[in-house]
């Protein structure tokens, strides 16, 4: 057992109004730089819809992530032999065209436009060349599902409904969509860091967060093209590739990063989990039907002492220890088994974890009433207005069932504190449908607080990051004692 | 930087033979025999008549031993002075200064005039120059010297054939070599078929006699070469141009087809999503609509 400390994070979706506070809070940190306009480190797509840069889920096309053939993982983009041919160039690169041309307006026109019959206007222009541009997509472009009919409709995940199905989602009266807020996944088994030629990418082994080494990256963009997330941009200013740095230094004082921080609507959770870093290749290359089950299996339970021991061993600071225990992560991931990783046939084993959207109800009109009780209580779950299959393409790699039992437990936590507060529905079929969704009714409540009540501090479990620990695992500290603080650039000596 | 290095490596293959010069230092009376062959046969016989320099058969009797000599030396020295006979010499070849030979002393020279005085003597001197027949060419012998000259037919002893560094004008697509000049006027400026002839025997400059010193020209191939320098020499031809230019167009050509290959080998390479998905949705409407 390799016991290792992750940050880890969970997004619940039910939750997420489709602000872009996350988006804008990361921008202004982050990517208000000069080749970084078009990158959004965080975003936020409508579902269903092409995301951006436009349908990166479809691996056809982009050739992200990681294959397993004849049991051995591979990279789809490259591999060794196949970096030395394409070093110079590396295909599959999203174009400006697939993300999107930054634009601003041309504001000062409206000062010093000279009267006129016409109230001036501000001109579109292109943050990247300066020219006038006709806007022509942006990265939230399908924002609501504004343009259904080309990027609705080509939802990759689309792919596994039938004919039937497709039709039914956008039929006006079913119609549905949600949000799907994104950053990077800080995967276990992380693409970019594997495609990487020039080894700039690394995984922290304090927290596991994924980092380019702005010194090492020679800007072969091997990792653009790797990950499936498409999470990773090219800065064509400095000729270098930039992430999501999980906001690192923000961790690092104690504070939750941007995005997390300035969420509305209270949907981020972050806290650290254990997790076992021998089993990852193994995990990563199961059959895709095992994948969920088998990356919730390598997260370790930090109140167990044998986990403890090991992490100690492994140097895992108690503290961390400590914090794991009690990360919200690990309550959503698995105790409750009700958020699941965004496309895990991917095999990165991601980090970051969703909580399926429940789907609007749909109402069956009985008579001159809108009803919408059945007597099948769990029923419009199979027959929301997105079918499920939709969301497993999703969460589940494929698996309903694992959706399924996220969405029934979800469900079933409504109604117990529907029964609890409101009383129109009575508590005994209330408490039958927490048995029928494997949950206690201390769980439920526990769910529903920690979903509904929650305080910030309930939300960011942040463990002290003991930087003078974690840099003890590259070199020996005391090896540069005298060698830093703020001390004399050189030692004093006597005389002028 | 890979490119520069490269051309630094390879450099040297070019300039180091034409650097090279073979100069022998004799001192035998044997030796003055190859060194005459070596040296003076490409512009002069004993005996066999003018080629580019004068018949040398006698010489020693037409002009005294010191001045002889002395011209040895340096010709053009002797011209510069102002010497009648050495101008004389001059306007006889057509203004071809006999250039300056490597390593000729004046023990060598005097032993050269002792060796071409016993030549003279003999009924036919063994320097009587190379026998070319005199017969008309034949468009037979065009043909043969353009398949020797393009090294369709090898050379007998091994030569490497011309074009390897030397083009004329009809030498095809490729337009033939560039290292060494273009032999389309050759025939006129070595001044015809006995001249041309010799130089072919016993090419003199460095480069050729170097290559071609142990792998000679046979009277039989020489005949079709200078049959194709007389043909194309008569034809009026200019310098080869059209090799040149074809070599390009052929470039261009072969470029134009490597892309198209490259087209169809990487036809599922990645180029746009959003836009053609834009398309291909506008052309569903607009298809829907019409």
């Amino acid at each position: 057992m390799d016991v290792r400390a992750q940050m880890s994070m969970v997004f619940h979706l039910d939750k997420c109004i489709g602000c872009h506070t996350c988006s804008i809070a990361c921008k202004n940190i982050w990517t208000d730089r000069k080749g970084t306009e078009y990158m959004w480190w965080n975003n936020v797509e409508t579902k269903p819809g092409t995301g951006y840069p436009t349908a990166w889920e479809d691996q056809e096309k982009y050739h992200g992530g990681w294959v397993v053939e004849d049991g051995n993982l591979h990279l789809r983009s490259t591999s060794k032999t196949q970096t030395v041919f394409n070093i110079f160039h590396n295909p599959h690169q999203p174009s400006m065209d697939d993300y999107y041309e930054p634009w601003t307006y041309d504001y000062q026109h409206l000062f010093n436009a000279p009267e006129g019959p016409d109230q001036p206007t501000a001109v579109p222009l292109s943050m990247v060349t300066g020219d006038l541009i006709q806007i022509k997509a942006g990265p939230n472009w399908d924002d609501d599902m504004g343009g259904s009919p080309v990027y609705a409709e080509n939802d990759p995940n689309l792919a596994k409904l039938n004919p039937e199905q497709r039709a039914q989602m956008f039929a006006v009266q079913r119609l549905m969509f949600f949000y799907l807020p994104r950053i990077c996944n800080h995967c276990l088994n992380p693409a970019c860091v594997a495609s990487c030629p020039s080894g700039a990418l690394h995984k922290r082994g304090e927290d596991g967060i994924v980092l380019v080494d702005q010194k090492r990256c020679r800007g072969w963009r091997a990792c653009i093209a790797a990950c499936p997330y498409k999470k990773m941009y090219y800065n064509w200013q400095t000729g270098k590739s930039e992430k999501c740095i999980l906001c690192y230094p923000r961790l690092e004082t104690g504070q939750a990063p941007a995005c997390f921080h300035s969420c509305v609507g209270r949907i981020r959770y972050l806290g650290v989990v254990l997790y076992d870093a021998e089993r990852i290749r193994e995990v990563a290359g199961l059959p895709q039907d095992e994948l969920i089950e088998a990356q919730r299996s390598l997260i370790l339970d930090p109140h167990d002492p044998a986990v403890m021991a090991a992490a100690r061993h492994n140097g895992v600071h108690d503290a961390v220890v400590e914090s794991a225990q009690k990360s919200p992560t690990y309550r959503f991931v698995k105790d409750w088994k009700i958020a699941l990783p965004l496309h895990a046939e991917y095999r990165t084993l991601p980090m970051l974890f969703y909580v399926p959207p429940m789907a609007p109800v749909m109402a069956q009109k009985t008579g001159s009433t809108v009803d919408n009780i059945s007597d099948d209580l769990f029923h419009d779950i199979d027959e929301a207005r997105a079918p499920i299959e939709y969301m497993a393409s999703m969460f589940g790699a494929g698996n309903s069932g694992k959706v399924r039992y996220a969405l029934r437990k979800q469900k079933a936590v409504r109604w117990y504190r529907r029964a609890l507060t409101v009383g129109d529905v009575d508590m005994a079929t209330a408490e039958r449908m927490l048995r029928e969704a494997d949950c206690s009714p201390a769980e439920a409540d526990a769910i529903y607080r920690l979903t509904s009540l929650c305080t910030f501090e309930d939300r960011f479990v942040i463990p002290p990051m003991h930087r003078e620990q974690a840099v003890e695992m590259l070199e020996d500290p005391l090896a540069h004692k005298q060698g830093v603080g703020f001390g004399f650039m050189e030692g004093p000596r006597r005389g002028l | 930087m890979t490119f520069k290095l490269l051309l630094h490596r390879i450099g040297p293959a070019f300039y180091i033979p034409l650097i090279f010069i073979a100069g022998p230092i004799v001192a035998h009376a044997q030796e003055a025999v190859d060194f005459f062959r070596g040296n003076c046969t490409s512009c002069h016989t004993i005996g066999g008549g003018r080629l580019t320099g004068p018949d040398l058969k006698d010489v020693t009797q037409k002009k005294d031993r010191a001045w002889l000599v002395q011209f040895l030396q340096s010709p053009q020295a002797m011209i510069d002075k102002g010497d009648p006979y050495a101008l004389k010499l001059k306007e006889e070849a057509r203004d071809v200064v006999m250039p300056n030979i490597n390593g000729m002393t004046p023990a060598l020279a005097e032993l050269l005039l002792t060796m071409i005085e016993a030549e003279s003597k003999l009924p036919k001197s063994q320097f009587a120059g190379l026998q070319i027949s005199d017969r008309p060419f034949t468009q037979h012998d065009i043909e043969l010297g353009k398949a020797l000259f393009m090294g369709d037919k090898r050379l007998a002893n091994g030569g490497p054939p011309c074009v390897t560094c030397h083009t004329f004008n009809g030498a095809g697509g490729f337009g033939g070599g560039h290292l060494g000049p273009d032999l389309s006027r050759a025939y006129e400026r070595l001044q015809g078929r006995k001249a041309m002839g010799a130089w072919l025997y016993a090419p003199a400059t460095p480069t050729m006699s170097l290559t071609f010193s142990k792998k000679a020209l046979k009277a039989e191939e020489i005949l079709p070469l200078l049959a194709l320098f007389e043909d194309t020499a008569r034809s009026g031809a200019e310098d080869n141009r059209t090799g040149l230019a074809g070599f390009f167009a052929m470039g261009f050509l072969v470029a134009i087809l490597l892309l198209a290959l490259f087209a169809v080998i990487w036809k599922a390479r990645f180029r746009a999503v959003r836009d053609p998905l834009v398309q291909m949705s506008a052309r569903k409407v607009l298809g829907g609509r019409s």
